[in-house]
C-alpha cells in the first residue's frame, strides 16, 4: 500500500505532472482517450509557456505539429490562435518538402493552451509541486504535492522539462538553481526517481538574451515580413467558421515582421576575447548540448572562417516590446552579452531586458522506457518531453500525445499505441528514443526518417486519422470533418483519373509552364504528373473540382507526381510492418540461439517479446540479430515439421 | 605459480579426464574479450597431433560440457561481435578455400580490410552527398545559404568513377578464381602437347584433367604468382569441321573466343599465316612461340623460342604470358581491392544504377531534394549490405561537422 498519511483528495485515471508542451498534450490525449485526468503544475499561469524561442513548426517539426493535430492535440490550434508571423519554409522546393513555421505571441499562445485544456470536461488542473510519487509495490498509484495534497491515479505521466535539478549558468561565476529563468527547480521528485534505481544523466541547453524592441534602430535592419497567404496548422475543417471571414480577417492575430541582423567581425572578436568566461568554455558546464542548436561561442570556435552569423530579432508578442535574439544563445557573462549585442549594426543603443543563459538539467536515458514511453521498471509511470533527453516544443508535444494515450490505456486496460516509423515523425522520434537512446538533446530532422517522402505535413490526417478514429480520440463533429477532408482527396483523385483533357484547352497553361504541348487528349491525372504542371491549375482551366479544398488537391497532386518514389517507400514500409507483426513465441529458447549476439540473447530472454516489432525496439538488439532471429525460428519450425513427419512414418 | 588465467600467456598444462587421468600434455593460451578472434573470451589448447591425442582431448572436453563448433561458427561470432565485417568473413573462407597462391594472396588482402576500406570510403563519399542534400532540406535558413549544384555534380562523378573502376576489377577476381585461359593453337604435330606438358611440369599444377574427362580438350591449371593459368590444349580435336581446322590449325573456336592469351605454336616461317588467321578469331593477346628450339632450325621471327625437351625458354614464355596479361585492360593493378564474388558485383551494379538515376534526377532541377536523395540512400544501402555492418556515423553527423547550423 501507499505510505501512510491522510486520505487522497481525488481519484483520477491519469495524472500528468507538468504543464509544458508535453504535459498539456499528454493531459488532453488521456482525456480524449476517456480517462479522468488531472494536470498538476507548479504555476497554472505558466501552462503552455514557450520557454525558448517563440516559434512553432519548421522542417520535420511542422509535420509533427500536424500529426499532433491529427491525433486530437492542441498545439496546432493554439498556434493558429497565436501566430504573428507565418512562413512556409522550403516553399521554393515544392510542396513535397514544405515546412510550415509560425512565430507566436507568447501570451496569446499560453492563454490559448489553457483555454483549450479547460475545454475538456474530463480534464482538471491542479496547482502544486509534486514532491513524490505514491508507489504500491513498484507500481505507481498516485502523487503527493509539497503542499501535502494527495491524488490517486492508475497511471502518471512525468513531463518536467528542464526542472529536475535545473541549474542556470551565466558566465563562470553565476550559477543558480532553477528550472527556467525566474522559476525554481524540482529536487524532491528527482531524488525519488533516482532512488527508484533509474539511471539519470545531465544535458545542457541554452537561450539567447532578449532585448527591448524600442531600443532597436529598425531602419538599419532588414525586415522579414509574414507571408501574405495565411496557413492553418490545424485542418481548417476542424473549425466551424471559415478560415477567412467575409471581411477578410483570419483567425490569426495581426502579423508582425522579424528583423534580420548580423554578428560580424567585431562581435566575433568580443566573444573570442571573453571565451574563457563562458560557462561552457570556462569549465562550469561539463554536460553535452545539442550540435544543431549551438551557442554563439560554439559557432565561433568551431567555424572560425565564417565571416558573420545571421541573427533573427523576433517579436515576443503584441503586448510587449521585448524581442528574442535568435542565433545568439550564450552563457557568457551578462556584460559581455550586452557588449556583443551593441556591436551589431542596428543594436548600437540596445537595452538587454534578460540575459541569455545555459541550463543544465537531469534527463533519464530513454532506453529505460518501452515503446509506449512507460518506464520499464515502474509500471504505470510514463515519461515525455525533455525528461527523455529531447529538445523542442514539437518533440515534447509528440511524446506527450503518445504517453497520454498509453497512460490512459494503462489505467483503463485499453490497447496501447505504438506508432511505426513509417507512419509518422512521432513514430520515428519514439522509436529512436527507446531503441537507440540519445547522446545529445534529440531533435527531429527529415534525415532521421527513412520515409520522408510519404510522411509529409500535408498528409498527416491520411496517415493518422484512422488510428485516431480507432482510439476514439475524435468528437462526432471532428469525425465528420476528418472523413470529409479525406473524401475530398479521394474525389480529387477520381476526378483527375476520369477527366479527359483536350490539347487546345490546356495549350496556354502548358506554354506558360514551358511544358510541351499535347498531341492528343490525355487524362488530367496524366498531365499532373508533369514536373511543372499543377493539378490545381489543370482543374481551374477545366473548371472542375473548384469546390475541393486547395490542400486536398495539393496532396492528390503529390501522389500523382511522385508515385514511383512514393511506391518504393511504401513497399519498404510494408516490409517493415509485416516484419514487425511477425509473431514471437514468448517461450522461445533465446539462450540456445548461437547466431544472436550475446547481448541480444540476454535482453530478449528477459523481455520475452510477442512480436518482432517489440524485439526490434529493444536496445542492444541489432537489425542483424533480428534477421538471425527469424532464421532461427524458421530453422526450428522446419526441424519441428520433419520430426512430426518422422513420427507419422 | 602463474595461473592459466593470465591473458595471452602460453602456459604448459595437463589435460585430465573427469577421473583425474592425464589425457595429454598441452599448451593453453587465454584470450580475454574483446581481444580475441571472436571478440569473446577464448581458451586455445595446443595438443599433440596424431590419430589419438586430439580425439581423446575432444572427448574429454565434450564430457565436461563443451560442444564442437558448427562450421564457420567462430567467424560468424566474430562478425556478430563486430570483429570482422562481412567481406572479411568471406575472405576467411577464401583463404581456406584458396586453390592458387594468387587467390590466397587476394583473400588475405580482403581479410586485411582492403576492399572494406575502399567501400567504406565510397560510402563516406555518398554520405557527404546526402549531407549536402540534407543540409538543403533540413536547414533552410542558415548562414551558408543553398548548396552549389556544381559541387554535387562533381562529387557524384567522382563516386561513379570509383564504382565503375571497382566493377571492372570483377574480371580480375574471376581470373584469380578460375585462372586466365591460355589456349595452345597451331598446326598438327607442331609440338603443342609437348609444350603443354612442359609448362605443367615447370609449375605446380593445381588441377589436371586427363584426356577423356572432357570430350574435346586437355586442361590444366597451373599456379603462377599473379594469376593461375588455365592451359588448354585442343590437339587431336578433329570432329569440329570448323574453318580454322580446315586451314590446318588445331584448336576450337569457342576456346579462342574466351581466351585471355593464345599461344600460336610454330615451327617455321611457313606457319606465319597461322598467326594472321588466329587474329581474326580472337581478341586475346597472341604470343608466337617457336617450338622445337632444340632442333636448331633456321631462325624465324617469333616472340619466344622454347624447347619442351630441354626446357629452354619456358620461364621466358611464362614471364611473357604474365606480362601480356598485365597489359589487358582492367588487369593492370592486381594488388588493388578486387571484387571476388557475384554478390559483390550485383551490389556494386545496384549502387551504380542508383547513382546513374541520382545524376539524371539531379539534372532535373525541379525535383524535390528528398526525392532525388532517395537514390543516394539506395546506393549507400547497397554498399552497406555489401560491407555487412552499418557504422554509427550518419548523415546528420556529417551535416553538423561540415556546416555551422542552428540558431
Amino acid at each position: 500500500m501507499s505510505a501512510p498519511g491522510h486520505a487522497v483528495e481525488a481519484v483520477y485515471d491519469v495524472i500528468v505532472i507538468g504543464g509544458g508542451h508535453a504535459g498539456t498534450e499528454a493531459a488532453v490525449a488521456a482525456a480524449r482517450r476517456g480517462a479522468r485526468t488531472a494536470l498538476i503544475t507548479s504555476a497554472l499561469e505558466t501552462i503552455g509557456q514557450m520557454s525558448c524561442n517563440p516559434a512553432i513548426g519548421g522542417v520535420a517539426k511542422g509535420t509533427v505539429v500536424r500529426e499532433v493535430d491529427a491525433l486530437g492535440g492542441i498545439m496546432a490550434r493554439a498556434t493558429d490562435l497565436a501566430m504573428l508571423q507565418f512562413r512556409m519554409l522550403n516553399r521554393s522546393k515544392g510542396p513535397a518538402v514544405w515546412a510550415p513555421r509560425a512565430q507566436c505571441d507568447r501570451g496569446l499562445y499560453r492563454r490559448a493552451v489553457r483555454s483549450l485544456i479547460e475545454a475538456h470536461p474530463r480534464l482538471e488542473t491542479v496547482q502544486g509541486t509534486v514532491a513524490r510519487l505514491l508507489l504500491d509495490d513498484a507500481r505507481v498509484v498516485g502523487v503527493e504535492t509539497l503542499e501535502g495534497r494527495r491524488f490517486s491515479a492508475g497511471a502518471v505521466v512525468v513531463t518536467t522539462g528542464t526542472f529536475l535539478r535545473g541549474r542556470i549558468h551565466i558566465g563562470t561565476t553565476t550559477s543558480l538553481a532553477g528550472g527556467r529563468a525566474g522559476e525554481g527547480a524540482v529536487t524532491h521528485l528527482a531524488e525519488q526517481l533516482e532512488n527508484a534505481g533509474l539511471q539519470v544523466e545531465r544535458f545542457k541547453t541554452g537561450t539567447p538574451p532578449r532585448i527591448d524592441g524600442r531600443s532597436v534602430n529598425w531602419s538599419a535592419l532588414d525586415r522579414q515580413e509574414s507571408e501574405i497567404e495565411a496557413f492553418d496548422f490545424t485542418w481548417s475543417h476542424f473549425w466551424d467558421e471559415p478560415r477567412v471571414r467575409a471581411d477578410g480577417a483570419t483567425r490569426h492575430p495581426a502579423q508582425m515582421p522579424c528583423l534580420i541582423a548580423f554578428l560580424d567581425a567585431e562581435g566575433k572578436h568580443i566573444i573570442k576575447e571573453h571565451i574563457g568566461e563562458s560557462a561552457m568554455y570556462g569549465g562550469a558546464i561539463a554536460s553535452r548540448g545539442p550540435r544543431y542548436c549551438p551557442s554563439v561561442e560554439d559557432k565561433i570556435v568551431k567555424f572560425p572562417l565564417a565571416e558573420r552569423h545571421q541573427l533573427f530579432l523576433e517579436p515576443e508578442g503584441h503586448d510587449t516590446s521585448e524581442m528574442y535574439v535568435n542565433g545568439l544563445s550564450t552563457s557568457l557573462p551578462a556584460h559581455v552579452q550586452l557588449e556583443t549585442l551593441r556591436s551589431v549594426r542596428g543594436l548600437e543603443d540596445v537595452r538587454m531586458t534578460r540575459a541569455g543563459y545555459a541550463i543544465e538539467y537531469d534527463y533519464y536515458p530513454p532506453t529505460q522506457l518501452d515503446a509506449t514511453l512507460q518506464v520499464r521498471a515502474v509500471p504505470g509511470l510514463f515519461f515525455a518531453g525533455q525528461i527523455n533527453g529531447t529538445t523542442g516544443y514539437e518533440e515534447a508535444a509528440g511524446q506527450g500525445v503518445v504517453a497520454g494515450i498509453n497512460a490512459a490505456a494503462a489505467a483503463l486496460n485499453g490497447a496501447p499505441l505504438v506508432l511505426g516509423r513509417e507512419s509518422s515523425y512521432i513514430g520515428v522520434l519514439v522509436n529512436d528514443l527507446v531503441t537507440r537512446g540519445v547522446d545529445e538533446p534529440y531533435r527531429l530532422f527529415t534525415s532521421r526518417s527513412e520515409f520522408r517522402l510519404t510522411v509529409r505535413q500535408d498528409n498527416a490526417l491520411r496517415r493518422l486519422g484512422g488510428i485516431a478514429r480507432q482510439l476514439e480520440l475524435y468528437s462526432p463533429r471532428e469525425l465528420e470533418l476528418v472523413a470529409g477532408r479525406l473524401a475530398a482527396e479521394d474525389e480529387a483523385r477520381a476526378l483527375a483519373d476520369a477527366t479527359s483533357v483536350r490539347p487546345e484547352v490546356v495549350a496556354p497553361l502548358l506554354a506558360e509552364a514551358h511544358s510541351s504541348a499535347l498531341a492528343h487528349a490525355v487524362r488530367a491525372s496524366e498531365l499532373a504528373r508533369r514536373q511543372n504542371v499543377s493539378l490545381r491549375d489543370v482543374f481551374r482551366v477545366l473548371d472542375i473540382g473548384q469546390h475541393l479544398p486547395a490542400d486536398a488537391v495539393v496532396s492528390t497532386e503529390l501522389e500523382l507526381k511522385y508515385s514511383g518514389y512514393f511506391e518504393r517507400e511504401r513497399t519498404q514500409a510494408d516490409k517493415l510492418r509485416r516484419l514487425g507483426e511477425f509473431p514471437l513465441d514468448p517461450a522461445l529458447p533465446y539462450h540456445e540461439m548461437p547466431s544472436l549476439s550475446f547481448e541480444a540473447r540476454q535482453k530478449l530472454a528477459v523481455l520475452r517479446p510477442h512480436t518482432l516489432a517489440q524485439a526490434a525496439s529493444t536496445p542492444g538488439v541489432s537489425p542483424s540479430d533480428l534477421q538471425n532471429l527469424v532464421i532461427e525460428i524458421e530453422k526450428r519450425r522446419r526441424a519441428g515439421v520433419s520430426r512430426r513427419e518422422a513420427r507419422r512414418r | 605459480m602463474p595461473s592459466l588465467t593470465q591473458i595471452r600467456l602460453a602456459r604448459r598444462c595437463r589435460v585430465v579426464d573427469p577421473a583425474g587421468a592425464t589425457v595429454d600434455d598441452a599448451v593453453a593460451t587465454l584470450y580475454a574479450a574483446p581481444h580475441s578472434y571472436t571478440g569473446e573470451d577464448m581458451l586455445e589448447l595446443t595438443v599433440h597431433g596424431g590419430a589419438v591425442a586430439p580425439i581423446l582431448v575432444l572427448d574429454t572436453l565434450v564430457a565436461a560440457g563443451a560442444r564442437q563448433a558448427e562450421p564457420g561458427e567462430f567467424t560468424r561470432r566474430a562478425v556478430l561481435n563486430g570483429k570482422l565485417d562481412l567481406l572479411q568473413a568471406e575472405a576467411v573462407a577464401d583463404v581456406i578455400d584458396a586453390r592458387s597462391s594468387a587467390a590466397h594472396r587476394q583473400a588475405l588482402r580482403q581479410l586485411g580490410g582492403g576492399l572494406s576500406r575502399q567501400l567504406t570510403d565510397l560510402r563516406g563519399q555518398i554520405l557527404q552527398l546526402e549531407a549536402l542534400l540534407a543540409y538543403d532540406i533540413d536547414f533552410p535558413e542558415e548562414d551558408d545559404g543553398p548548396i552549389s549544384r556544381e559541387r554535387v555534380a562533381a562529387a557524384t562523378d567522382e563516386v561513379m568513377t570509383t564504382l565503375q573502376r571497382l566493377l571492372s576489377t570483377g574480371r580480375i577476381g574471376e581470373l584469380v578464381h578460375d585462372g586466365a585461359l591460355v589456349v595452345l593453337a597451331g598446326p598438327p604435330n607442331v609440338g603443342k602437347s609437348s609444350l603443354f606438358n612442359a609448362l605443367v611440369g615447370e609449375s605446380r599444377a593445381i588441377v589436371t584433367e586427363t584426356p577423356g574427362t572432357t570430350r574435346d580438350a586437355i586442361e590444366a591449371v597451373i599456379d603462377r604468382p599473379t594469376f593461375p593459368l588455365r592451359l588448354v590444349d585442343t590437339a587431336g580435336l578433329r570432329q569440329d569441321p570448323d574453318p580454322i581446322e580446315r586451314l590446318g590449325i588445331e584448336t576450337a573456336t569457342r576456346y579462342l573466343e574466351r581466351a585471355a592469351i593464345v599461344l600460336a605454336c610454330l615451327t617455321g616461317v611457313a606457319d606465319e599465316c597461322v598467326t594472321a588467321t588466329l587474329r581474326d578469331c580472337t581478341d586475346a593477346a597472341i604470343i608466337t612461340v617457336g617450338t622445337k628450339a632444340d632442333l636448331a632450325r633456321a631462325a624465324f621471327d617469333a616472340d619466344v623460342h622454347v624447347s619442351a625437351l630441354t626446357g629452354t625458354g619456358l620461364s621466358e614464355l611464362l614471364a611473357l604470358i604474365e606480362a601480356r596479361l598485365g597489359e589487358r585492360p582492367g588487369l593492370s593493378a592486381p594488388d588493388a581491392p578486387v571484387l571476388t564474388r557475384t554478390r559483390h558485383r550485383v551490389m556494386i551494379e545496384q549502387a551504380v544504377e542508383e547513382m546513374h538515376r541520382f545524376r539524371a534526377a539531379w539534372a532535373v532541377s525541379d525535383l524535390p531534394a528528398p526525392v532525388v536523395a532517395s537514390h543516394l540512400h539506395a546506393a549507400r544501402g547497397s554498399l552497406e549490405e555489401l560491407i555487412g555492418t552499418v557504422q554509427v556515423d550518419d548523415v546528420l553527423d556529417v551535416v553538423f561537422r561540415s556546416f555551422c547550423v542552428g540558431k
